[in-house]
């Protein structure tokens, strides 16, 4: 990061650059409110939520509130806690991402570098599937799961997310490939490499920023999606429907603290694949951009 | 039959024919350029030999074996290619070797050659270094070691130069020329640059619009070109093209061509068979370094004629001088040592070398035979 700043063509005087600071921190601070908050409220006992100050730090510091979350809190009829869910979602979103990703990464390579006629029109109607919206294919979407036998279970999440995401993951890969010079596949054609070899040996090391890009965007979306869940989960529902039912519950006293918690375990996987992956992220949608 | 056979070739794209029966049969050994200026269609031609792009009509064979149909990596022939194409997350030596690893030769032998090449080629220290780490010029070493390594039948070379700067291009130039010297390879190389096409090649063909001009060897395509478009592509500064009429004197031909002030002067032609074409308009054409100063002229030359005319404007080059002068009409280019004495606007007694004058027919644009 020192080298960006030196970058910077303008240099600033000090007292504008303590200003800057102050401001950045005060954005920082009032977007880290939320979690701070959430963060706060999932380590105290019921009562001091409900009988006092939601910002001030607990008095009784306690983890009930996520042990209760995790595993015994009542979701629909059942007392089993989110962890069944969780691992519901874990099971959807893995097998998603990578078969998305990587089918996303194959049409690219055919698409730019096996072209064959008519490719252009495949490519645009695989555009068009990132407008189409989620309601629409609901009910079609429920007719192809029943007679497929994939009604309400995990592996039916994952082929309609995969379906949903190969649209985004093929437009990533395809204007990476893009500016990818046809030369190099040329050259391993005349070096015998065959179509997988040229693809896993050639396209596929070099492709790290778009395929980080491909897994953030996938990752956050099937993680936090909330309809197709609700709609075809089944008795496999992923973690953001248990949240809501855990959360909406009309039954009983309104558990915040528990609430908190379970809300901070459902964002948790997005934000460490953002953590880790963020500044590769930010890499890879310039990569194209810099490169074309 | 040759090594490489190239038979009534023809390309298209859709309803476009970009390349029109192309008929070269190439010996073993042989180093061919095809040269033409851009979108002629070379690099298509060098691909359809490489098996990269289809063949529309005729058939293409490599050693008595037609390969129309056979997959690139099939056809025993490697390819150097203007960008290079390195693979960049390869090391060089990977680089170098990634042909035989897909051709599945064992891992001894692939390191055996790759040390006897690299060696060639003075690029061992340069073996685990990624392709992003070396200069434009070890790029180019690199690219030809990944072909020489595979031993081919044949080198496929597109424009391999292009990307370098005039220095090193001179360099490498020379460095491919003794590379074809010591290892006697068939090479078939593609370039726009005349230069390089007279100084590296066995022989050259000559292409425009998708028509093979002229197939020759460098002396023949310089001294002999089959039309004006050969004529003035080849060669720089360009061939002289001076509208002239033939007049027959005693059944000896002398080209009239106009000078400066518009007065008719006779040259003498070498070619006694103009004679035939006492009273008619040709095109004569007469290379610059055949235009000289007196004391310049080619010592061996039978046929000398002085050419009094006015000079327009002198160009010292350093190792030549430059002179254009007006003849027939249009400005003609001649190449005297550095150190004439000639000066613009002056009058000056030219020595043409008749015998090395060609004269072409206006109508067909072709040369007429001797
Ligand atoms: N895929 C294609 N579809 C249609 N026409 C093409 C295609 N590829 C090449 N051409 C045409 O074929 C002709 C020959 O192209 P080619 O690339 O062989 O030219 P070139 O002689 O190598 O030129 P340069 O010196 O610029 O590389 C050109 O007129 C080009 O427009
Ligand atoms: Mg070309």
């Amino acid at each position: 990061m020192a080298a960006v700043i030196q970058d910077t063509a303008v240099s600033t005087g000090r007292v504008t650059r303590v200003l800057i600071y102050l401001l950045l921190l005060l954005f920082a601070l009032f977007y880290l409110l939320p979690l701070y908050v959430m963060g706060i409220n999932s380590v105290k006992p019921l009562a001091e939520i409900t009988g006092g100050n939601m910002m001030a730090l607990p008095e009784v510091w306690t983890l009930d509130p996520w042990r209760s979350a995790w595993s015994t809190a009542q979701i629909g009829v059942e007392p089993t806690g989110l962890k069944p869910y969780f691992l519901n979602s874990i099971l959807m979103v893995v097998p998603a991402v990578a078969i998305s990703t990587i089918v996303g990464a194959l049409n690219g390579y055919v698409l730019t570098k096996w072209r064959f006629r008519g490719d252009t029109w495949v490519f645009g109607l695989m555009l068009f599937s990132c407008f189409i919206p989620f309601q629409i294919v609901l009910i079609p979407m429920a007719v192809v799961l029943g007679k497929l036998g994939l009604a309400g279970s995990v592996p039916g999440l994952v082929l309609v997310h995969v379906v949903y995401g190969i649209g985004f993951t093929t437009l990533y890969f395809r204007n990476y490939y893009a500016a990818f010079p046809t030369e190099l596949v040329r050259a391993a054609q005349i070096d015998g490499a065959g179509f997988f070899q040229i693809f896993w040996r050639i396209l596929l090391p070099v492709s790290g920023p778009i395929a980080v890009v491909s897994v953030i965007w996938q990752f956050t979306n099937i993680w936090n999606d909330f309809l197709f869940g609700a709609s075809f989960g089944g008795t496999s529902q992923p973690m953001t429907v248990a949240l809501n039912n855990l959360v909406q519950s009309s039954t009983g006293v309104k558990e915040y603290n528990v609430h908190f918690a379970g809300a901070i375990l459902a964002a948790l996987p997005t934000l460490i694949v953002y953590i880790v992956a963020g500044r590769y992220f930010v890499r890879g949608l310039m990569a194209g951009s810099v490169k074309g | 039959m040759g090594f490489l056979d190239i038979r009534n070739v023809t390309k298209s794209y859709g309803q476009v024919e970009v390349l029109h029966r192309v008929d070269i049969a190439i010996e073993e050994g042989e180093f061919l350029v095809l040269v033409g200026p851009s979108g002629c269609g070379k690099s298509t031609l060098l691909n359809m030999i490489a098996g990269l792009e289809g063949i529309s009509g005729g058939e293409i064979a490599i050693k008595g074996r037609v390969v129309n149909g056979v997959h690139p990596s099939k056809r025993n022939i490697a390819m150097v290619f203007q960008s290079y194409a390195l693979y960049p997350n390869m090391t060089v030596g990977q680089n170098m070797t990634f042909g035989l690893e897909m051709h599945g030769v064992p891992k001894p032998e692939r390191e055996r050659a790759l040390a006897d090449v690299a060696k060639l080629l003075q690029i061992d220290h340069l073996l685990d270094r990624k392709p992003g780490q070396l200069s434009g010029g070890q790029r180019q070493r690199v690219a030809m070691g990944r072909a020489l390594v595979r031993n081919p039948d044949v080198f496929l070379f597109d424009e391999p130069l292009s990307n370098l700067d005039a220095k090193l291009r001179v360099d490498m130039r020379t460095e491919i020329k003794k590379l074809h010297q010591k290892l006697k390879t068939t090479i078939v190389y593609v370039t726009h640059d005349q230069i390089e096409a007279l100084t590296l090649s066995t022989r050259i063909a000559v292409m425009n619009k998708g028509h093979v001009q002229q197939l020759g060897t460098p002396k023949d395509i310089y001294d002999t070109p089959a039309n004006l478009f050969v004529a003035t592509f080849m060669g720089s500064p360009a061939m002289n093209i001076i509208p002239a009429r033939v007049v027959a004197r005693d059944g000896v031909p002398y080209a009239s061509v106009t000078d400066a002030e518009g007065a008719p002067r006779l040259l003498r032609f070498s070619q006694t068979n103009l004679a035939a074409w006492d009273g008619r308009d040709i095109l004569l054409g007469i290379r610059p370094e055949a235009i000289t100063d007196p004391e310049g002229a080619d010592r061996k030359s039978q046929n000398i004629q002085t050419l009094a005319n006015r000079v327009t404007v002198t160009e010292p080059a350093g190792s030549d001088t430059f002179v254009t002068m007006t003849l027939g009409g249009r400005d003609a280019i001649a190449r005297m040592r550095a150190d004439a004495s000639v000066a613009a606007g002056q009058a000056y007694d030219f020595a043409v070398n008749m015998e090395k004058a060609v004269a072409f027919d206006p109508a067909t644009e072709m040369r007429i035979l001797p």
